[in-house]
């Protein structure tokens, strides 16, 4: 038992993290709280399902692995370009008001779920079927794993791993963590923040699609319109628990949410209909037993 | 209208958000739409068109009292809320157990449910408000998404789906029509009261507190002001009017208690009950208390009537839109719409009124001045 | 026994050491002044005392009480208030209702004669600085010089024992400076004890009796301002070791 659920929560909360993975970053390079996080998830895993079909009738039986990737690749980079233009658009003229930020970003959420709904039609909206990526199951220790969980959580930790290398070896990934750290001295090394914020925007909605397409082709099999609201929910949970920037706090968080989590649907009865409520119960706990958050950015004073 | 007159225009918008927080409005002005609310159902023919506007000005009259809440404690004291349906839930259930369990009459059910909504507020608060701005803003929108869990793990208790139906009217003894009267009034009596009492509170000495904290929390704390005593205060009273106007939501409008209050997937306007505050306000003006208010009965009329009546328009000329499209459709629209208002007015409609009223007396002044001179020399 | 007593304090920010140790006393009716580079920590010192900031060894003792670590609202109420080297008033507040935020704190409350309402107290404070008239002026429409007085009259409303200002003169012009000086001198006459740290040398020195001198977060002179003046390390610690 406690191994299943020791199992279960690490697999969970791996891909958790990576929904919190985009979010955290933007804040943590741009310093905006960009909550259409949640529809560039939503975006991108139902651009995936739309590109699936047609792919998979396209590419031989041979290569039939091709089609999610080719599939995934491309959601990623169009949900990437509809971000940063959501960003260019909006978010980017009012940086300085994080009330401005916040709400303006809710909007757009509810204004990219209203346009999945007038796009793709009512059923669409309300459930759209994501193949799980791996069918069957797969043997960890002593536990049975569905096989998509298992491959979700290994390509979310090569996500994790592909970043890191990013942001310490190449320049563009180094001009990125110059700015979270010291923004005028980033400023005064010469980064454009413009062009750095804009950069971020589209890698950020990029990693927003991919943990759509993982999350909703592993945990839930089929996106929903309004998902975003639980895409957020996480996103939200994973960062009050590791701190809001820090990356390695993502994955912290998300360990000890998708334990936690599975923990409590598992050992309370009846608690499988909880499970939108946990987020809130653990950050309640956390909060209670440290008050000044986790990890992340710390705010001190002046 | 060149592009980068627009986008000056937007940006402008954006960053003008903030309010003189000591704006009076024209208490005259006030009055006289008063009375005219007041007039309101003598003006209508009696029968369905009646029930129709009158429907939607009570809930709208509850729905602005729940934003006007909301702008005490976002605009005025500075603590964001995006799920202030959590007030409008807790009040509705709040009222909807203590009849259903306890059989007691809506005289006493009400009131008790507003002082859960204040429980709730500070058994919130406590552990929460020490959260920084983008945590405190992301928990607020989580809370009333977590509830729906709560509501149904209990699910016997708060009846699921359906909630708690069939609750009392708060006329249970009139006629159709003459109640839809009677629940105007009185939702509109809810309305100037409860702003007034909201109104009074924020220009008070409190009042310039909690604007002391939205400016400055450091300075307010250099001050010698427990900044978290007054954080709470503000949460609390915001509470006790949200969930005051959930509780007779119920009653008035719904008749249950039900998830929907807290979120609605289904709704045209997903969280519609956590959003409306937000955007009534800022239609209206931020921190203005009577801001809100405009903002929501402009919410509303384009909503319910501006929205069906074109669509029918549109027919006539020819196109047809889906019926199932028609109100997603008219909430892109009416998004645009919004965002439109807001580029024109940045700070509020409400408080672009107020001003030009304002600036309405001076011209005569300098008349005067100009006047005195002449005669001088 | 000293009014004000620091012992030891020391704050680490990750490798950097801020505070590193410092010790000093304040008197009742003194005028301390404390000078030093940028960086050498005189801010953060301030932060320490005031509550803003909690070291990570050391102590703070009000008339022998103990308020390290204590938040700044209850440091306040105790009688120990500071200004802010950037001002930061209440913007969207008029003049007057700064000064009555302050007056709505414990101590300001208390400390109202009853026969004077609060707005009665607040203008007084007002006309110590010489705002009354911009009394019901939105706080942002005044200017820079203003607000730096706006700040020592909501300080003053707390009646407090000591006064802590951080950078007072900061972007005066001579006329402001001046005002500043003699508005300085007057609260200290009223049986204020005020702690200034300041760059403007020439303001600071015309003020106090006694300076200390920061350096890389330690007091490396204490003494009259014509001592510290001639004080070799001082004068290198400023101008570089190229004299």
């Amino acid at each position: 038992m406690l191994e299943a659920i020791l199992i279960f929560g690490i697999i969970n909360g791996l891909i958790y993290s990576l929904v919190a993975l985009g979010f955290t970053t933007a804040y943590g390079i741009s310093g905006i709280v960009n909550l259409a996080h949640g529809a560039f998830f939503v975006v991108g895993a139902y651009l995936y399902g739309l590109f699936l079909q047609p792919l998979s009738n396209i590419i031989p039986q041979e290569f039939s692995f091709l089609a999610p990737v080719t599939a995934a690749i491309l959601s990623i980079i169009i949900t990437g370009v509809i971000g940063s233009i959501f960003y260019r658009i909006t978010l980017h003229h009012i940086l300085g008001d994080e009330v401005s930020v916040l709400i303006t970003s809710i909007i757009g959420c509810v204004i990219f779920q209203k346009l999945i709904y007038i796009t793709m039609g009512y059923a669409a909206a309300f459930q759209f079927r994501i193949e799980p990526l791996l069918s069957g199951q797969v043997r960890v220790l002593n536990t049975y794993v569905p096989s998509g969980h298992v491959l979700a959580a290994i390509i979310s930790l090569i996500a994790f791993s592909v970043l890191a290398i990013f942001i310490s070896k190449t320049k563009t990934g180094r001009a990125m963590k110059a700015l979270s750290q010291d923004l005028e001295s980033a400023m005064l090394m010469g980064v454009s923040t413009e062009k750095m914020y804009t950069f971020t925007s589209l890698l950020s909605a990029g990693l927003a699609s991919l943990a759509g397409i993982l999350y909703t082709s592993a945990l839930t099999q089929g996106v929903a319109s309004q998902m975003w609201m639980q895409a957020l929910a996480i996103s939200f949970t994973v960062v009050v628990l590791g701190g809001l920037g820090s990356i390695k706090g993502s994955i912290f968080g998300g360990l000890i949410f998708g334990i936690a989590e599975y923990a409590a649907t598992k050992l309370l009865p009846g608690g499988g209909v909880l499970q939108q409520s946990i987020p809130f119960i653990v950050i309640i706990i956390a909060l209670l037993i440290r008050p000044k958050g986790l990890f992340g950015k710390k705010i001190e004073m002046e | 209208m060149p592009l980068n007159t627009i986008t000056k225009n937007f940006r402008k918008a954006y960053t003008e958000f903030t309010t003189r927080i000591y704006d009076i409005p024209p208490r005259m002005l006030a009055f006289l739409i008063l009375v005219m609310f007041t007039l309101l159902p003598y003006l209508i023919p009696y029968g369905r068109p009646l029930r129709e506007i009158l429907s939607v000005l009570i809930s709208a009259n509850l729905m602005a009292i729940l934003a006007v809440s909301w702008d005490l404690l976002v605009g005025r004291t500075g603590l964001i809320s995006l799920g202030h349906a959590l007030f409008y839930g807790v009040g509705a259930y709040g009222t909807a157990i203590l009849y259903k369990y306890f059989g007691w009459p809506i005289w006493i059910t009400i009131p008790l449910g507003m002082l859960a909504g204040v429980g709730i507020a500070l058994i919130i608060g406590f552990p929460c408000l020490r959260l920084k701005g983008p945590y405190l803003a992301l928990l607020t929108m989580a809370l009333p998404l977590s509830v729906t869990g709560f509501l149904y793990y209990f699910g016997d208790v708060f009846g699921r789906e359906r909630g708690i139906a069939d609750l009392p009217r708060v006329f249970p003894g009139l006629r159709l029509y003459d109640r839809y009267i009677a629940d105007y009034y009185l939702s509109l009596a809810l309305l100037t009261i409860c702003s007034i009492i909201i109104y009074k509170l924020a220009t008070s000495k409190t009042g310039m507190v909690f604007v002391s904290i939205l400016d400055d929390e450091l300075a307010t704390k250099a001050c010698g002001i427990n900044v978290t005593k007054y954080k709470l205060m503000s949460l609390a009273i915001s509470g006790l009017f949200g969930s005051l106007a959930g509780a007779f939501y119920a009653h008035m409008v719904s008749g249950s208690a039900n998830p929907r209050f807290f979120m609605d997937p289904t709704a045209i306007l997903p969280m519609e009950n956590s959003l409306v505050p937000i955007i009534a306000a800022i239609l209206g003006g931020i921190g203005t208390i009577y801001g809100p208010i405009v903002g929501v009965y402009l919410y509303r009329l384009l909503q319910d009537f501006a929205f069906p009546r074109m669509f029918e328009c549109l027919k006539a000329t020819g196109i047809t839109v889906d019926v199932y499209l028609q109100p997603h459709i008219a909430l892109v629209a009416f998004i645009s719409i919004i965002v439109l208002l807001i580029v024109r007015w940045p700070r509020g409609i409400a408080r672009a009124i107020v001003e030009w009223l304002e600036d309405l007396e001076e011209p005569r002044e300098v008349e005067e001045i100009l006047k005195e001179k002449a005669e001088k020399g | 026994m000293h009014l004000l007593e620091v012992k030891n304090l020391t704050k680490r920010f990750g490798g950097l050491v801020a505070v590193n140790n410092v010790s000093f006393h304040v008197d009742e009716g003194e005028l301390l002044g404390i000078i030093g580079p940028n960086g050498a920590g005189k801010t953060t010192l301030f932060n320490l005392i005031t509550g803003y900031l909690k070291p990570d060894s050391g102590k703070i003792l009000l008339r022998g009480e103990d308020i390290t670590g204590l938040p700044p609202n209850k440091i306040a109420n105790k009688g120990l208030v500071r200004t802010f080297q950037i001002v930061r008033p209440f913007r969207h507040l008029p003049t007057i209702a700064n000064v009555l935020v302050a007056l709505q704190s414990y101590r300001g409350r208390r400390r109202i004669e009853w026969i004077k309402t609060a707005e009665r107290k607040a203008m007084e404070m007002l006309e110590d600085v010489g705002l009354s008239d911009m009394a019901l002026e939105p706080a942002e429409n005044l200017s820079h010089g203003d607000l730096k007085r706006l700040e020592i009259a909501r300080a003053m409303a707390l009646e407090p024992e000591i006064v802590l200002l951080d950078e007072p003169f900061g972007g005066l012009n001579p006329v402001e400076t001046e005002y500043m000086i003699k508005s300085l001198q007057r609260i200290h006459l009223d049986g204020h004890t005020l702690v200034i740290v300041e760059h403007k040398l020439h303001a600071l020195m015309k003020l106090v009796k006694r300076v200390l001198v920061m350096h890389n977060g330690e007091i490396i002179a204490e003494g009259t301002p014509e001592e510290i003046a001639k004080n070799k390390k001082v004068v290198e610690v400023y101008l570089g070791k190229a004299i």
